[in-house]
């Protein structure tokens, strides 16, 4: 008895479940529900649907390579039987399982936090570009005409008085 | 009132399930993937005379898997938008199954490669041996 998997989504097929399509090049493709075999009979590519473990872990969304993942195989080897090698196997397998998960986790807390980083730089971006529906662009603009043309007119009084100056020295 | 749910929702699609009926199955890209190989190629590039297909089996599109009536036909098909929308999916490696267990975590995952130049010369190559054919035929 083997646990298979599914060929659109790769999750495990369980003995009684699921339905087998026997390619007439003998090539054997065994999915876990209709919702994949429907999928595979539309010829989708599961690289691009969404749901599949395929996607995932070609757009980087899981742990994709990493030296965890390369115990588990399927090497079609048969191996002799004996106890003391079964027993460690069995415990090594428990050891395994729980590094592949703190890798997984990891993984995926790191690319959360680069993702937070970047929504912050998003977010900055887009407050000084809309700035105006916060503040108005129009709000002091009277008063600041103003003060400029207080200066403007105390300039120009200072300018009128040294035009006087020159008149009086050219004359 | 709002309109209520209908009941028969697959009620007349027959026309697009008989589309992937068995019995209506092409060749997928991964047996087109290994067709493309230089020597399956040329096999399949200088069939035998089979007058059961169109165009007895001489004018086949690799890529496509597709028979042609004639010389003319093929040559338009190559210009046309399913033709090269087929040679763009074939740019990456098709999914296999051993993906499909590599993505489950048997073994790390392995990116699947692009090819680049590979899609046009082929094209060439069959409309050539197609003349070549016709040539000796004479």
């Amino acid at each position: 008895m083997r646990i298979e998997t599914c060929y659109f989504c790769s999750s495990k097929i369980y003995p009684g479940h699921g339905i087998q399509f026997v390619r007439n090049d003998s090539k054997i493709f065994k999915f876990c529900r209709p919702k994949c075999h429907a999928a595979f009979k539309k010829k989708k590519n599961p690289r691009k649907v969404r749901w599949t473990k395929a996607y995932r872990k070609t757009v980087g969304k899981e742990l994709a390579i990493d030296p965890s993942l390369e115990f588990e195989k399927r090497r079609n080897v048969p191996v002799k039987y004996s106890r003391e090698q079964m027993s460690k196997t069995v415990e090594a397998m428990k050891k395994i399982v729980n590094i592949k998960e703190k890798r997984e986790r990891a993984y995926v807390m790191q690319r959360l936090r680069k993702a937070r980083e970047i929504e912050k730089e998003r977010d900055i971006k887009e407050v000084q570009r809309d700035l105006a529906l916060i503040k108005s662009p129009a709000a002091g603009v009277r008063q600041s005409q103003a003060e400029e043309q207080i200066q403007d007119d105390k300039q120009s009084d200072e300018e009128m008085e040294g035009v006087e100056d020159c008149g009086e020295i050219t004359l | 009132m709002t309109r209520q749910r209908r009941k028969k929702v697959h009620d007349g699609d027959t026309h697009l399930k008989r589309r992937w009926r068995t019995k209506r199955r092409t060749k997928d890209l991964d047996e087109i993937n290994e067709d493309i190989k230089s020597e399956n190629c040329e096999k399949l590039l200088n069939q035998e005379v089979d007058y059961d297909k169109p165009g007895s089996a001489q004018h086949y599109c690799v890529h496509c898997a597709r028979y042609f009536i004639n010389d003319q036909a093929l040559t338009e098909h190559f210009r046309t938008k399913v033709h090269k929308r087929r040679l763009k999916a074939l740019e990456t490696e098709p999914y296999t199954i051993q993906e499909s267990e590599r993505a489950a975590g048997f073994g790390s995952w392995v990116e699947a490669k692009k090819r680049k130049i590979e899609t046009q010369q082929p094209l060439e190559d069959s409309e050539s041996s197609d003349k070549r054919m016709r040539v000796e035929s004479n």
